[in-house]
């Protein structure tokens, strides 16, 4: 008697554990064989109903105009239910589902924690050709046609480099240097539209009591904002192509000896870079800049959003300045930046997802947009869309662009699986050692060269 | 069924949902760590590539890892070497004299150990602030203005400026543990060497830290394995690894690895020569201090 409930007590404990064990096993399986199963299923569906998961950054724009839009493209498509899964760190909450085989239907990622997801995902080629989706006519003219000029055949939405588009373009950026507008205005200060003459008001800015420029220390990464117009203004695309697919030779370029020569000067001279700057995380260098303590530094038009709560220096106002360039014939340009929409190869519902996209670049959509995340898409006149509820300054940032700014676009070519480099971290996070002055132009030209060699090896090596 | 046979069963039953969860939960993933190291892998979607040991070489011809590796061994070695010899000295003063305050800094010692790291890593930025920080502003009050420097963006102070941070986070925990300690030293000790003409400082050396010495030595170990992980929440605060990696520690690395370049058997192997690095360091640390027990 006794024995048989031992037994069974026992037994009953064995049972449990091979289930327990049983979970880690399948899911561990789960991970190997589980590209068969998704797609099969997806690609059956045809007609757009059913359920659709989506996965978006919950960032500064929050995440109201996703729920808003959701609901209403649910009351247009009867029969259809949207999931929202939102999160600052959403690509920590997607890994796991993408990792076991079964990612959301559509996402939106960005945010700079969140982006090297994407980069995996197109590593493993795990995303959706949306080439049709914006080739298709339906009547009103292409979709393709209503977006900004080159964004889709850039690399940040088409990055295999064969034309077909695998990211959809969102929210749209404008990153270039900023001022505080009351200073310029009470003092007459003309804004500089050359290096020269920006150079040249460092005595103006001591003038002032301070220093001429800043950025966010740590985070060198946000100098790029300077880098990357600056390359384009002296070497046009081919110095951006040779910069950004790996071609050694750039960096024995004379592009580079200006650009970086540049960096380096705000280091070199007196009152150039703020004081302590290298140490300063961005919100720090941030709340530096706006109470005064430098005149420009680099950012994006998110800047006044993300800042609203930071003391200020009295009567501050947020200038847009652009990136100066290096002859006074050219024009002042800026750098873009497009947030982007993928679905992933295995969406579960992929039409659906389709469809949605569509829906996300409709009139409705770009205006309920800007209204609730006070964003603007990449789509043409969405500046004029979104005036009545975006401030006046992220308003004229955009206005410029229209009316003569030019906008530099570009994102590093992804390097081959399994490189250990991250070309991006490694370019930029070199710049505090210039910043220090504890490298040389030569040094820093050596360790670059050297990279780029080996990454371009890499490519060269996996593709064979 | 007999009473031992029953006792047996009852220890094995609760024994066996704790052994299923440290199964689950620590010895599975702990295997996956060493497994998937063999393997290329994005850890997101494709199916891991079997590469043999090629991730360990790569290891050692990575400039930033080997960097990183430098970076952490300096760590391991001065955080523990001070936080311990302060919390042993802090911890003596404050048991074996009289002082009236003595809870007050009881409290105020342990204190930073109840705050997060992240709170802790927040803090010390603001401290180390180049322009309105304390350090520096300090330093001016002072009239040491010339020496003021950015602590975190130099190369040369970087790592000593984190040093502070970890030290200053973990002293008080180990005060307390080895207060512990010397409270269950018998004070017929102390009664008899004061007698005998010993002065506190001879005590603490001849009696203190011999009857405390397996406390120590265990504190040694955990104080190493708490660098270890505490440095990479401290390091992607205050400095993000700059500037220029001279503070990337290989917690950290690890991290850019998996989740930022997406080489997840890479980050793996890291994983596991942290795992043998430490496991090493602990038995070496053992052996070194074995001696004392006699």
């Amino acid at each position: 008697m006794k024995w048989h409930k031992i037994l069974s007590a026992v037994s009953a404990c064995a049972l449990s554990v091979s289930l327990l064990a049983g979970c880690g096993n399948s899911s561990s399986s789960d991970s190997g064989s589980s590209d068969t199963a998704g797609t099969s299923d997806g690609g059956s569906k045809k007609v757009a109903n059913g359920e659709l998961n989506i996965a978006v950054f919950q960032g500064g724009y929050g995440r109201e105009y996703w729920d808003q839009i959701s609901d209403e493209f649910m009351k247009d498509h009867p029969d259809t239910k949207i999931n929202i899964t939102a999160s600052p760190k959403i690509a920590e909450l997607v890994r796991p589902k993408i990792v076991a085989g079964n990612p959301p239907d559509l996402m939106y990622i960005a945010g700079g924690d969140n982006l090297p997801i994407l980069d995996g995902l197109i590593k493993d080629k795990a995303l959706t050709d949306l080439s049709d989706i914006f080739n298709t006519d339906e009547g009103s003219g292409a979709l393709k046609d209503k977006m900004l000029p080159g964004v889709l055949e850039s690399r940040s939405m088409a990055p295999y480099g064969d034309g077909k588009i695998y990211l959809a373009p969102f929210n749209f950026g404008v990153l270039g240097l900023w001022y505080n507008k009351t200073l310029f205005d009470q003092k007459s200060i003309q804004t500089p539209k050359t290096w020269d003459e920006l150079f040249a008001m460092n005595a103006t800015a001591k003038d002032n009591g301070r220093a001429l420029f800043t950025y966010q220390g740590l985070y060198p990464g946000y100098l790029d904002e300077v880098i990357i117009p600056s390359i384009y203004d002296l070497g046009g695309q081919k110095a951006l192509d040779q910069f950004f697919d790996y071609d050694p030779e750039f960096w024995k370029s004379d592009v580079f000896k200006q650009v970086w020569g540049n960096i380096q000067k705000f280091a070199n001279e007196d009152n150039g870079l703020m004081k302590g700057t290298v140490a300063l995380n961005h919100t720090q260098a941030q709340t530096s800049f706006m109470q005064g303590k430098a005149m420009f530094i680099p950012n994006g038009t998110w800047f006044e959003d993300e800042m609203k709560d930071a003391p200020r220096e009295e009567g501050f106002q947020f200038g847009f300045l652009g990136i100066p360039s290096f002859n006074s014939g050219s024009s002042v340009k800026a750098m873009s930046q497009i947030e982007q929409i993928v679905i992933p190869a295995k969406a579960k519902n992929p039409e659906l997802a389709a469809e949605f996209l569509k829906y996300i670049y409709t009139d409705k959509s770009i205006k309920l947009n800007a209204e609730k995340s006070k964003a603007v898409m990449a789509v043409k006149d969405a500046a004029d869309l979104a005036k009545p509820f975006i401030s006046e300054t992220t308003y004229n940032v955009y206005k410029a662009v229209d009316n003569g700014m030019e906008l530099v676009n570009g994102t590093f070519k992804t390097v081959a699986k399994g490189s250990r480099y991250s070309p991006k971290d490694e370019v930029y996070k070199t710049i505090s050692s210039l910043m220090n002055k504890q490298m040389t132009l030569d040094q820093y030209s050596d360790k670059m060269y050297k990279m780029y060699s080996e990454v371009s090896k890499e490519l060269k090596d996996s593709a064979e | 069924m007999t009473l031992k046979a029953r006792r047996r069963f009852f220890m094995a039953a609760c024994l066996i949902p704790g052994l299923i969860m440290f199964i689950l939960f620590k010895l599975y993933p702990a295997m996956q760590v060493f497994y998937k190291s063999f393997f290329l892998w994005t850890g997101i979607g494709d199916k891991p590539k079997f590469i043999g040991l090629k991730n360990f070489v790569d290891m050692f011809h990575d400039d930033v890892f080997l960097l990183a590796l430098r970076n952490t061994g300096f760590l391991i070695v001065i955080v523990p070497v001070f936080t311990l010899l302060i919390a042993l000295v802090n911890a003596s003063i404050l048991t074996r004299t009289k002082l009236k305050e003595k809870g007050i800094y009881r409290t105020l010692f342990f204190f930073p150990s109840i705050l997060s790291f992240v709170v802790i890593a927040i803090l010390w930025s603001f401290i180390y602030h180049p322009t309105i920080g304390f350090l520096n502003s300090g330093m001016e009050l002072l009239g040491l203005g010339d020496y003021a420097m950015a602590w975190l963006g130099d190369s040369r102070t970087v790592l000593w400026a984190l040093a502070v941070t970890l030290i200053w986070q973990a002293a008080g925990y180990y005060m307390v543990i080895y207060m512990a300690g010397i409270d269950s030293i018998s004070p017929d000790l102390y009664e008899a060497a004061g007698i005998d003409g010993a002065t506190p400082f001879e005590q603490f050396i001849h009696i203190t830290i011999p009857m405390l010495w397996e406390i120590i030595r265990i504190t040694i170990i955990f104080s190493i394995n708490g660098v270890l992980t505490i440095s990479f929440v401290i390091v992607t605060i205050m400095t993000a690894g700059g500037p220029d990696r001279h503070s990337e520690v290989v917690m950290t690395y690890l991290y850019q690895q998996a989740f930022t370049n997406s080489n997840f058997g890479y980050a793996m192997a890291i994983g596991v020569f942290v795992f043998v690095f430490s496991v090493i360091l602990s038995l070496i640390s053992n052996k070194l201090t074995e001696r004392g027990v006699s």
